[in-house]
């Protein structure tokens, strides 16, 4: 009935679309509260993999340390990113600035210049290549399940992704720093209004985001076994199709996005080339933008 | 008189001053620094008037910049057109591409339009590496003529300087006729506040469709001048990197600013040049310089207003308030 | 007797399930000051709204000069003679006073690539003159080069009305254009627009200040909850029982 192979690929796909869903949340939450696009996410998924990976090749600590390590230095730059690619173009208030097309679009092209310069840093002082990772961590250890064959890391991407989310409609829904992250996302100055500080809780939403940035990046780092300065350009892509096939600010409707590409990817690269696969990403991207401007999960904000 | 003067001093600097002192420092390196800067002027020319004037910020004109190469040399290396025919024909050809791709995008605002042409750029890109058969995939096509003709000049450094120079004068030309114009305003109400622009008559969604045909033409042009000057294009020339490098040019120089499109040109492919003996550091310079740029002069080293009215000043015959004579080109 | 100048039969409005606009039916004659007052959400900006294609009728339609202009596109509109101002300014700040207005002559004039690149001289002088003769009738020929950012709040009032003078409107559709002004400033602004009507162009205007309407206007309609309740003179209007118990009942409930 159904070929194993096509089945296999689903499975494989499954696992790449929670690689993409990993980094669509850290990134939906960010674009969900601010407003803005964080174009260095993918930069923050690429320090969350070298901080393991650093780590690994001095301490050789256990695993869970490895990714305490990674989910630590992600907050930290979660926190520096919001302080210099953010934080600064707060200030421009007045109308004329608001109303000038350079200062509306500030924050997306700081953020563009941030993850411009980390990455070629990082290429300056760790190399372009890709880190070699000692055996032992690498997550591939083969489990047989009937015909199909999956990786540790397979499992450990969908229990991680299901942790996060879980962990984060719990911070959102019970805690006091979730509950004025929502408000800040309703209504910034409502939000002020009412004595929420503001500054603070954008603070949080970003260390927020980006630790879960940083540790899908060690997670897939490890899975793959591709550390490497680009590797969060294609996946911080990805993630942002599927958080404006989602709808924005749906971080559930982003992790659906996320899975169903990832598959169609999957899918297609069984079928054509590998290079094709890459383009099912922008492909769904125009459609989506074309035919569905609130997302396919509606309740978006105004794009027309 | 200020206007003749000012046309003539720009005109001696370009075509007699610069390929002098390129000729006497003697260096074919050099000149090719110089003809890339000139390719990027009529790249970041033609994305501003797209970006800066009508306020579209595009994410994806690397790709139409490739669409205007491939097709010049596949004319060229093919049908063995001459320059003089692909340059036209490439513009065209990325024009239309440019209003078929952007036709349905064009209703999104502000980040959506943005991120929706970094999908089509990635796509030109890709459909440009993967589809081996007419592009040559990942190898690229080499051999393309240079800007020669038979029996008049051979190709030359010389003859890729002025052949760059001449259409990054003309680009400048008609982008500055079509910007400084009332036509100009006419984009930027789009940019300011497209639901009043609409309600003082103005077709929106036209002006929309205009500006971006015409910034993808000299895209075209830009790619097919890359092609002939350079002689080997690959896809890897038309990535998302060169998209963010116009981009920054455009930011550093000043949205919606012509003058300084070109000086961004200048800077973010010369200062790596000159920091060359220290180790290439260029994306990391481009990089640092878009973010202090965007920090310290967010409206750029030559913001549009000033330079708007220090053009037509400069090009137009007058503004007169006593006489009430309004900007006249 | 000749056709209104602008005729709305009907006219509905729905917004998922609130009404805005419930079969709205009214004229304005050639040259006539009419006022369209109403308590809060009665939905007269809607009413501009739908005259100026911001937003599709529901259902009915909208004549201005015989021409059903209810399918048309704001710019559609605009280009057959009606303009407005709107409720909270919509001044271009980064653009200088003379090229805000110059958008309006642009609309009435057209705009085209080929006009700029191939005949920009007659191009540029035909939309210069008019924008300037605006500028006049403005009283902003002094701030011509000013950037609109640097406006005083009350000439910017004045850049918005010349903006739409630009487009040589047959009908001036006014938009609170009172509201944020001292009584010294209203009055000048009352004289200006009684102007221009005395000038020949129509004019239709939301306003709260009710001296205002009362004041300049020939006839008022009243709106509440999306109905008109009432149509007549000033003085009609004004001691007609439905339309005070209208503004009376919305106080309570304010209150």
């Amino acid at each position: 009935m159904f070929d194993i192979f096509f089945v296999q690929q689903l499975v494989n796909g499954l696992s790449v679309g929670f690689i993409y869903a990993l980094m669509a949340i850290g990134f939906t939450l960010i674009f969900g509260v601010l407003n803005v696009v964080n174009f260095a996410h993918g930069e923050v998924y690429m320090i969350g993999a070298y901080a393991g990976w650093l780590s690994i090749t001095i301490f050789a600590p256990p695993l869970f340390v490895v990714i305490l390590v990674a989910l630590a230095i992600g907050a930290l730059a979660g926190f520096g990113l919001e302080r210099i690619a953010f934080k600064p173009f707060r200030r421009f208030r007045d109308e004329a600035s608001l109303k000038s097309k350079a200062m509306r679009e500030a924050t997306l092209l700081s953020s563009l210049a941030i993850s411009i310069i980390v990455r070629e840093l990082a290429e300056k002082i760790f190399g372009s290549n890709m880190q070699t990772i000692p055996q032992d961590y690498l997550l591939l250890t083969p489990i047989q399940i009937g015909p199909l064959s999956f990786a540790s890391g397979q499992f450990l991407i969908f229990g991680l992704s299901i942790v996060m989310l879980g962990g984060l409609q719990w911070l959102l829904k019970r805690t006091q720093v979730g509950l004025s992250i929502r408000a800040v996302a309703n209504n910034p100055m409502g939000a002020t209004y009412v004595g929420i500080n503001t500054e603070r809780t954008i603070i949080a939403t970003f260390v927020i985001g980006s630790t879960l940035g940083a540790a899908a990046g060690l997670v897939v780092g490890l899975y793959q076994g591709a550390i490497f300065p680009a590797m969060g350009f294609a996946p911080g892509i990805k993630a942002f199709v599927a958080m404006v096939m989602g709808g924005l600010s749906s971080i559930g409707g982003a992790v659906v996005c996320a899975i169903i590409l990832g598959v169609a990817e999957s899918v297609t690269t069984s079928f054509f080339a590998q290079g094709w696969g890459d383009l099912v990403a922008y492909v769904f991207l125009v459609m989506t933008l074309i035919f569905f401007p609130t997302g396919l999960f509606g309740g978006g904000r105004d794009r027309v | 008189m200020r206007r003749s003067l000012s046309i003539l001093v720009i005109f001696i600097a370009i075509f007699v001053v610069l390929p002098g002192i390129l000729a006497v420092v003697g260096g074919g390196y050099w000149f090719r620094v110089t003809t890339t800067i000139g390719v990027f002027a009529i790249l970041t020319m033609s994305a501003n008037l797209v970006s800066g004037t009508t306020g579209l910020m595009t994410l994806g004109h690397a790709g139409f910049y490739g669409i205007g190469a491939y097709t010049a040399a596949l004319l060229a290396t093919g049908l063995h057109w001459p320059f003089y025919l692909t340059l036209p024909v490439a513009g065209a050809v990325t024009a239309c591409f440019g209003i078929l791709l952007a036709l349905p995008t064009m209703r999104l605002i502000g980040i959506y339009f943005a991120v929706a042409t970094l999908g089509l750029g990635e796509i030109i890109h890709l459909t440009l590496l993967n589809w081996v058969g007419f592009t040559r995939g990942p190898m690229g096509i080499s051999a393309i003529p240079g800007i020669a003709l038979d029996g008049l000049f051979a190709a030359s450094d010389m003859g890729n300087y002025y052949a760059v120079a001449i259409t990054a004068a003309l680009t400048a030309f008609v982008l500055g006729r079509l910007a400084h114009s009332y036509y100009g305003n006419a984009l930027r109400a789009v940019r300011e506040d497209d639901q009043c622009a609409a309600s003082m008559g103005l077709n929106v969604v036209r002006l929309k469709i205009q500006s971006f045909a015409f910034a993808c033409f000299f895209a075209g042009v830009a790619g097919a001048l890359w092609a002939h000057t350079t002689g080997y294009i690959s896809p890897g020339d038309f990535r998302f990197s060169e998209s963010i490098l116009i981009l920054a040019m455009i930011v550093v120089g000043g949205l919606g600013s012509l003058p300084g499109a070109i000086v961004g040109a200048v800077i973010l492919l010369g200062l790596p040049e000159v920091l060359r003996p220290i180790g290439d550091y260029r994306m990391i310079v481009v990089g640092a310089v878009m973010f202090l740029s965007i920090l310290f002069l967010p409206r750029g080293l030559l913001g549009e207003t000033s330079v708007l009215s220090l053009m037509r000043r400069q090009f137009g015959l007058a503004w007169d308030n006593a006489k009430q004579l309004g900007w006249r080109q | 007797m000749t056709t209104p100048l602008l005729d709305i039969r009907n006219a509905t409005r729905r917004f998922g399930g609130l009404l805005a606009v419930d079969d709205f039916s009214g004229v304005v004659q050639r040259g006539e000051r009419v006022g369209l007052i109403g308590p809060n959400g009665a939905g007269k900006t809607t009413v501009f709204n739908l005259i100026t294609g911001f937003f599709p009728l529901t259902s009915g339609n909208i004549l201005f000069d015989d021409t059903d202009i209810s399918q048309m596109k704001s710019f559609q509109v605009a280009r057959l003679g009606i303009a407005r101002t709107f409720q909270n300014l919509r001044v271009m700040p980064n653009l200088t006073v003379f090229d805000n207005v110059s958008i309006g002559a642009l609309g009435a004039i057209g705009h085209s690539p080929a006009k700029a690149l191939f005949n920009h001289r007659k191009y540029a002088e035909d939309i210069s003159r008019r924008t300037w003769e605006t500028l006049e009738r403005a009283g902003l020929q002094d701030e011509a080069g000013e950037l609109a950012a640097n406006l005083s709040y009350g000439k910017r009032k004045y850049l918005e009305i010349a903006r739409a003078l630009a487009l040589s409107p047959r009908l001036l559709i006014l938009d609170e254009p009172a509201a944020g002004l001292n009584d010294t400033e209203t009055a000048q602004l009352s004289d200006f627009v009684r102007k221009l009507s005395n000038e020949g162009l129509t004019l239709l205007l939301v306003e709260h200040d009710m001296a205002f309407v009362m004041n300049l206007c020939e006839r008022v309609m009243v709106m509440a909850s999306g109905r008109k309740i009432a149509d007549g003179t000033p003085q009609q209007v004004s001691s007609d029982p439905v339309v005070l118990e209208a503004y009376l009942g919305s106080e309570e409930e304010a209150a």
